[in-house]
């Protein structure tokens, strides 16, 4: 999928506006454009791709074998087409012109750029053709080219949508959406808000109105939106929830009862500039089994049932949620307050087997953390006797990093792999050799356990920024980029 | 039901001209159709699958147990040793090669893949017709379907005229 995405045309009055704040208009352009290109690559993949991948042998007979098809598996054929080829099918005879109005449409708006006109116009124009030509229902509606206008999303929500991604354009910001829009939104079973749409489109509260109106919704993705304080969850639908680099102070799952899995990232409160800030709450969420980056920052990481975990809280079965798997920490291991968190929080979570560990930067170092502060921890009950798996994101071969690795090492029992994954640029073979080669030397307490050291196969599409394996539904590990 | 070595259950699959293919519950599973007949305890003795002939059963076969999600000893070494995304690329060029069958074979799979209810399948089969309208002229498309246009020649024009968007 091509990410790349051209620079705006900004009006000259929206330019004087960011000459009087001391901005270069140009420089303002290229920022949102790169911030776009980025928010593009973590898109998931539409249903349908513009790219031919495999090769039909010639016609070996005369028959005409389409015809013997059912119209539902023709539909399926048409709904899997760019769909201005789809579109196309309607002249090819009268059965197919019936195929193609009742086949779920796929509109992903970078399909239907006319060749020859000014690119964010020419999707626009193309994308209101499209919706006006089609009596609906979409299976897909996939807008991330231009500026949105509210008639579209009227028109899809009057329509009916099963799939939704909706990203953006910083402007201009003359979108004005009603509140009943999303009326029509019981057919919707996956949306993908990005960059600022709430912003513009939703009031405080609209969220919640969202899944309220949404029975069947099971996926929520939402990037680089300013949410309000708190984010609460009430569903009976949702099971996939990722909320990535956007300004939220605390995601509480209220109630969700098919909720598989909980990804947040990059977390960040316009009054605080010191990284962790995103606290996740649970309250009733029976299904949850795959919860990251927990970021173990011991002012504010993670209540459960009503109770703050941290260092040392006594856990009882009501701050427990035992259904969770795979759980994902973001430690500073420059900050012995967040180590001190580590013991901790697994604590809720009494049947978890795959532990991802991400070593965040940090430019405050307090202490050293040497493999006596782990062993001074006392026995890490989860470390010893139930991670099976323990993968090791972003390495840099720190020495809390590398005292980690040892404890972890000597103590889990039951541990048959750990997987260390190099953070980006610190990759040539020697350098990791050098550091690492203490680890080889430590008495393993699981004797069976192997060890792999890589790079992330490709930090970006890998990124747990990508909602492609977050939001999907494969049963992948999101976390899991090697 | 049969079982065989490593206590895993085998089903028999019957085609209308009266082959019998033996094959693991797991495989014959990657067929929603086949996998609701077993849960809901129809598949005691032998299942028939009608209108599929041996020549396209045993392709179905073939493609499941190269898609059927690797369990037991065997599969957890492979995972250990091969990355996800490898394997992926693997089967990827594996259906390929697949897929590389005359058009009659082509559409009988495709039918074989509906009925069956085997997503990955149907969709494989699809993309090739899909492929095959993508890009190329509608007298193309009509040659390569061997669809005949039966708009007079004034109605297709006003079916270009309402999609025009499509043609330009």
């Amino acid at each position: 999928m091509d990410t790349g995405v051209p620079a705006f045309s900004m009006n000259p009055v929206m330019a004087e506006i960011f000459r009087q704040l001391g901005l270069d208009p140009d420089q303002v352009g290229g920022f949102f454009a790169r911030s776009l290109s980025h928010t593009h690559h973590a898109l998931p993949d539409p249903p349908v791709t513009a790219d031919a991948r495999l090769f039909a042998l010639l016609p070996d007979d005369p028959v005409d074998r389409v015809s013997r098809l059912p119209d539902a598996l023709l539909g399926n054929i048409v709904s899997c087409l760019p769909v201005k080829d789809g579109a196309r099918t309607a002249a090819l005879s009268r059965r197919w012109r019936g195929v193609w109005r009742s086949a779920p449409l796929v509109l992903v708006d970078s399909h239907v750029h006319p060749a020859g006109t000014a690119y964010a116009q020419g999707v626009a124009s193309a994308v209101s053709r499209v919706l006006a030509a089609h009596p609906g229902p979409f299976r897909c509606v996939h807008l991330t080219e231009s500026p949105l206008l509210a008639a579209w999303l009227q028109i899809v929500a009057g329509k009916g949508v099963q799939e939704l991604t909706l990203v953006h354009h910083p402007w201009p910001l003359e979108i004005f959406l009603p509140s009943t829009f999303f009326l029509g939104m019981e057919t919707l079973t996956r949306l993908y808000l990005g960059l600022g749409l709430c912003d513009v489109v939703m009031k405080t509260g609209d969220l919640d109105f969202i899944l309220d109106r949404s029975p069947v919704l099971e996926t929520l993705s939402l990037e680089g939106e300013m949410l309000e304080r708190c984010l609460g969850l009430v569903s009976q639908s949702l099971r996939r929830v990722q909320i990535i680099g956007c300004s939220v102070g605390e995601i509480f799952v209220v109630d969700a009862p098919c909720l598989e899995r909980l990804i947040q990232s990059g977390g960040w409160c316009p009054e605080d500039t010191d990284g962790n800030c995103t606290k996740v709450k649970i309250g009733h969420a029976p299904r949850l089994h795959m919860l990251g980056y927990l970021e173990l920052d011991p002012r504010n990481v993670l209540e459960v049932g009503n109770t703050v975990i941290k260092a040392g809280t006594r856990v009882s079965p009501r701050t427990m949620v035992p259904s969770v798997g795979v759980m994902a920490l973001e430690v500073r291991f420059g900050v012995r307050n967040d180590a001190k968190m580590v013991p901790s929080v697994p604590r809720c979570f009494p049947n978890i087997e795959t532990l991802h560990i991400k070593s965040a930067k940090t430019d405050r170092s307090t202490g050293k953390l040497n493999l006596k502060f782990w062993h001074e921890c006392g026995v890490i009950e989860f470390v010893r006797s139930r991670i099976k798996l323990l993968v090791f994101h972003d390495f840099r071969g720190g020495r809390g990093e590398l005292a980690f690795l040892k404890y972890f090492c000597e103590t889990a029992s039951v541990l048959k792999k750990v997987v260390i994954l190099f953070a980006d640029g610190f990759a040539s073979t020697e350098e990791a050799q050098s550091k690492l080669s203490s680890l080889g030397s430590v008495k393993r307490a699981s004797e069976t356990s192997t060890v792999l050291v890589t790079v992330p196969s490709d930090p970006q599409v890998g990124s747990i920024r990508s909602f492609k394996i977050g939001s999907g539904f494969s049963a992948d590990d999101p976390f899991a980029n090697y | 039901m049969a079982t065989r070595e490593a206590g895993k259950k085998m089903i028999m699959l019957k085609s209308p001209d009266g082959m019998e293919f033996e094959v693991e519950e797991a495989v014959a599973m990657e067929s929603q159709t086949i996998r609701k007949m077993i849960e809901d305890d129809c598949a005691d003795t032998a299942i028939l699958i009608p209108n599929i002939n041996s020549k396209i059963l045993s392709r179905v076969i073939e493609y499941c147990n190269k898609h059927v999600p690797t369990t037991g000893a065997t599969g957890a070494a492979a995972s250990d040793t091969v990355a996800p995304a490898a394997l992926a690329e693997d089967l990827k060029i594996w259906d390929a090669e697949f897929i590389k069958v005359n058009r009659a074979t082509r559409f009988d799979l495709i039918q074989a893949a509906s009925y069956l209810n085997i997503k990955g399948l149907l969709d494989l089969t699809s993309q090739t017709t899909i492929d095959t309208i993508s890009d190329n002229s509608l007298e193309e498309i009509r040659s390569f379907l061997s669809t005949k246009n039966d708009y007079l020649p004034e109605e297709e024009q006003t079916i270009r005229r309402e999609n025009q968007w499509a043609f330009q």
